[in-house]
């Protein structure tokens, strides 16, 4: 294992290469001026410039591209061309609301999907089942934002169970004060589609030759459903919850700008809009190796959960 | 088909053991537990906190260096201006701040000496060592320089660019050496002692007082800079009212009453007794040394919705720019609504010193697609004047912005010097049949029977205009362009582009037609009269209006003060306007701001950001709401 783990860390190499090229041929082909944005109101040619210069990007191609390589294995980005913040405190600092809203988010809604797939795969076909699965469409169709508005007006302010807004400087006071809300939201609003998936992974082991065998044998259905058909199951869950994991590292955009979160989610989009390259940069590369790092746990993680699966 | 029940499902899978049964009330327990109910943060010594909310995320706090209006409004409160504005004179009117009266111009309008008020101080910051650290002249010539610092990348640059006799070649020096060397004189700006600070301009200004009162042009103490190096945005060391006691970036900042600040008493010779907000506020506040909020709690609320919302919770004391999208609720048929009024809520209407317009490209730029409303030539001034016609503004007024503007007489908004609210003309009401008898005149008929006009020449006739996609209200104005172009019979396409991607495109040119808006930085028409201004093309003239006669009357008007010639001058610049289009005007937008009534001695002023220092909390009143 060990050496499948290193040679997969020296792919990653070569990866992130490319990640560097594709972001700065894409910032440099269709971003925006950053010149423009922070010139203010009133500025002319010779200001427009003048910013470039102090930004570096009147450099040629190759040395900005050297400086972005630089940057990304000494891990430092620089500060923020439109805050002047460092951005490794920009990630340091946003990342901590981000996950703790996502990371809650993340387990509820993996743990309750899973159960309500096993239980509606078990009594699959019933009206149960059925009625389960149109409400799950349903809730599919409503867009996000409907949700988030109407969550935050109804509970956050005619009932008043939870603010509509606010972030502190208490992890414990985010947690159980601002984070419910946002957090019940996301849950709802991500439960039905991977209910739905699971529901169908739960299925296609349920008809396996092994769980007909195994009831033969008269082994209890809790038992057959939770010891050896969730123990399948948990291959494709496993990949769907790697998959998702890297964006609990950026957060919902929405949720943050409508519970003023600060966030990274928040932050990126900021960046996008004010062409603040920095921290764009730095964002993408660091999710780009979360989402390697991600993919190679998940992969070891298929080790432990089938014994079968070896590594090449 | 087998029916089960939910208790079913679950007791089909788990045994109903008592120990189970406990563990899943607990953990429902502990999930109720979270939901609390709102409380909010009281002060529990009775200090008076103000909490308000902005609509944006500010930036920082270094002054020459920020111009984001949210950002400039933060650093009111905690630098000071040498002069600034009364509170409460309509029209408003300059007063001294940091200085100890606001100078008459001289030699022509092209010197200006600022006596500094002696003992101001400086907040408290280690880089001061423990000791006091008074404002002195140099402050003010540091400042202005580290305009000029190209380092700084300074938004508001041109406030002395060209005006500061020596302060250019200074700057351009900078940019060769890449240092810029503050320690050396310049004939521009003359100190004389430590209190009196003069200013020699190689032109007579005469709103050069104006553009001293701007929140950026404030003095900062050198070493607090030096020292704080690259972080200056988050170590902002003034002299003003209040400090930066805790900022979480993008999410809250603190204020906290500077206790090293002299105190003020509200003005109240330009007050109006007839105006029932100054009653208000002279009630409130008269007599009391200022500012009264010991304590000033920001929240960035960048959506529309919580704001309103956390306001209508008691959250916020104040909501400044109601969202257009809750008119209706809050003043339906344009009164409060009676829920709010019997809390007390009180509205305040405001004209904001703002225009909105649309702007022509009136030049063909090389290199650039065929651009069909640029030109001076009859036919072209035709197009243009023609699509201003057409283009419905009363429907954008009490559609898109449900009532909250008043059409643009004028491209100088009212409240500011040089309005004139006599001037009227209907040259661009909205008047379809006008427009279309103007296009047959010259030659823009439909020769293909498709219902769109082609040019004289016979050529394809395709306006495009730009907007940028930061908003419903911007999409709703594009496509009333698309349909009232539609209705006499020009095809326009509307294309939405990131704001970054607009600023870009109308400052190189590459726009036909395009949306635009002008907020005062000082109340004077010039602000908003150099914007068609030709030399200013590349810069704030985004139409690259260049009309020798229009451009005459401007410099011509830089050289008078504010006086009836000036504002002739002024009207000859906006006949010229309608004349030629470069531009369809726009709105000016009213703004309603809402307080609870604990608030005291409000009073929205239409040029400062903020009014934070002049207000007072009825404590007892607010922690009765909140509770």
């Amino acid at each position: 294992m060990t050496a499948y783990v290193i040679r997969r860390v020296w792919q990653m190499i070569p990866t992130i290469l490319g990640v560097i090229l594709l972001i700065f041929i894409l910032f440099n082909w269709v971003g925006g001026d950053p010149a423009q944005v922070l010139a203010g109101k009133i500025s002319n040619p010779a200001q427009i410039e003048n910013i470039r210069h102090q930004l570096g990007v009147d450099r040629p191609y190759w040395y900005q591209l050297w400086v972005f390589v630089k940057q990304v294995f000494t891990f430092d980005f620089g500060r923020s061309w439109s805050t002047n913040e460092l951005v490794s405190h920009i990630i340091l600092t946003r990342i901590g609301p981000t996950l703790t809203i996502m990371l809650p988010v993340v387990a509820i809604t993996t743990g309750l999907a899973v159960l309500f797939a096993v239980l509606v795969a078990y009594v699959r076909g019933s009206l149960s089942d059925r009625m389960v699965m149109i409400v799950c469409t349903v809730a599919m169709s409503v867009s996000f934002l409907v949700y988030i508005i109407v969550f935050q007006w109804l509970f956050g302010f005619i009932l008043g169970w939870f603010p509509v807004q606010g972030w502190s400087e208490s992890f414990w006071k985010n947690l159980t004060y601002y984070a419910p809300l946002p957090i019940m939201l996301a849950v709802f609003v991500g439960v039905a589609p991977e209910l739905r998936l699971y529901r169908s992974f739960f299925l296609d082991e349920i008809h396996q030759e092994y769980v007909r065998t195994a009831r033969a044998k008269g082994l209890p259905e809790n038992r057959v459903m939770l010891k050896h058909v969730m123990r399948n199951a948990l291959i494709p869950i496993l990949t769907n919850v790697g998959i998702n994991l890297p964006g609990v590292f950026v957060g919902s955009f929405l949720l943050e700008v409508f519970f003023s979160i600060p966030g990274l989610g928040r932050e990126v989009v900021t960046a996008v809009n004010r062409s603040d390259f920095p921290v764009i940069k730095a964002v993408t590369v660091y999710l780009a190796i979360i989402t390697m790092v991600i993919n190679l746990v998940v992969d070891v993680l298929y080790k432990f959960v089938d014994p079968r699966v070896t590594f090449k | 088909m087998i029916l089960r029940t939910p208790s079913e499902l679950l007791s089909a899978s788990f045994p109903r053991s008592p120990a189970r049964r406990r563990a899943i009330l607990a953990l429902g327990a502990g999930a109720a537990a979270f939901a609390v109910p709102t409380a909010i943060a009281q002060d529990a010594d009775g200090r008076k906190v103000l909490r308000v909310a902005l609509r944006a995320a500010e930036t920082g706090f270094d002054p020459q260096r920020i111009f984001d209006r949210y950002s400039v409004g933060i650093c009111e409160n905690l630098f000071e201006t040498l002069v600034s504005y009364d509170y409460l004179a309509r029209p408003v009117k300059l007063v001294p701040l940091a200085a100890e009266s606001v100078p008459e111009p001289e030699e022509g309008g092209t010197r200006y000496t600022f006596r500094i008020k002696p003992g101001i101080r400086y907040a408290n910051d280690p880089v001061f060592g423990g000791k006091p650290r008074e404002l002195v002249a140099r402050d003010v010539e540091y400042a202005i320089k580290r305009f000029r610092d190209p380092a700084n990348r300074s938004p508001y640059e041109w406030l002395f660019q060209g005006n500061l006799a020596g302060l250019d070649e200074l700057a351009e020096r900078a940019r060769k050496e890449g240092k810029f060397d503050y320690d050396t004189k310049i004939p521009g700006i003359e100190l004389h002692g430590d209190y009196v600070v003069s200013f020699k301009l190689k032109q007579p200004n005469y709103n050069f007082l104006y553009f001293m009162a701007m929140p950026n042009v404030v003095p900062v103490a050198r070493e607090v800079i030096e020292a704080y190096g690259a972080d200056t945005m988050g170590h902002p060391v003034g002299t003003g009212p209040y400090v930066l006691a805790q900022w979480v970036r993008r999410s809250k900042i603190v204020l906290e009453r500077n206790p090293d600040y002299r105190g003020f008493e509200l003005e109240t010779r330009y007050a109006d007794m007839a105006d029932e907000w100054d009653r208000r506020a002279i009630d409130a506040l008269a007599g009391k040394r200022l500012p009264l909020v010991d304590r000033v709690e920001v929240s960035i609320i960048e959506d529309d919705q919580p704001r309103f919302l956390a306001f209508l919770n008691h959250e916020h004391d104040l909501i400044d720019e109601l969202p257009f999208e809750f008119i209706n609720q809050v003043l339906p048929n344009g009164r409060l609504n009676p829920q709010l009024a019997s809390q007390g809520v009180r509205v305040f209407p405001e004209l904001q010193p703002e225009i909105t317009y649309y702007t022509f490209n009136c030049e063909q730029l090389p290199g650039q697609p065929d651009n069909p409303v640029a030109g001076y030539t009859a036919e072209r001034v035709a197009l243009r004047r023609a699509m201003v016609l057409g283009h419905d503004r009363n429907q954008e007024i009490a559609v898109i912005r449900q009532g909250q503007a008043i059409p643009a007489q004028s491209p100088v908004p009212p409240g500011v010097v040089g309005y004139d609210p006599d001037f009227r003309t209907d040259a661009q009401d909205p008047d379809p049949p006008r427009a279309k008898a103007l296009l047959d005149m010259f030659g823009y008929i439909d020769r293909d029977g498709d219902g769109f006009r082609e040019r004289p020449d016979g050529r394809p006739l395709t306006i495009r205009y730009k907007y940028d996609v930061g908003g419903q209200e911007k999409r709703d104005t594009a496509q009333l362009w698309v349909t009232g172009m539609a209705s006499i019979g020009i095809r326009l396409e509307a294309t939405g582009v990131q704001f970054a991607d607009l600023l870009n495109d109308k400052r190189v040119g590459n726009f036909q037609l395009a949306i635009s808006a002008w907020i005062a930085d000082y109340p004077d028409a010039q602000n908003f009269l150099q914007l068609l201004y030709g030399p200013n093309t590349d810069q704030s003239n985004e139409s690259r209006f260049r009309l020798a006669e229009y451009d005459r009357l401007y410099e011509k008007s830089l050289t008078v003060p504010d006086s009836p010639e000036r504002n002739r001058l002024y009207r000859e610049m906006t006949r010229l306007l309608f004349a030629y289009a470069p531009w369809r005007l726009g709105v000016t937008r009213t703004f309603q701001h809402l307080q609870y009534p604990w608030v005291r001695g409000y009073k929205k002023h239409p040029i400062l950001y903020t009014n934070w220092k002049w207000l007072d909390i009825d404590v007892p009143m607010q922690h009765a709401a909140v509770r």
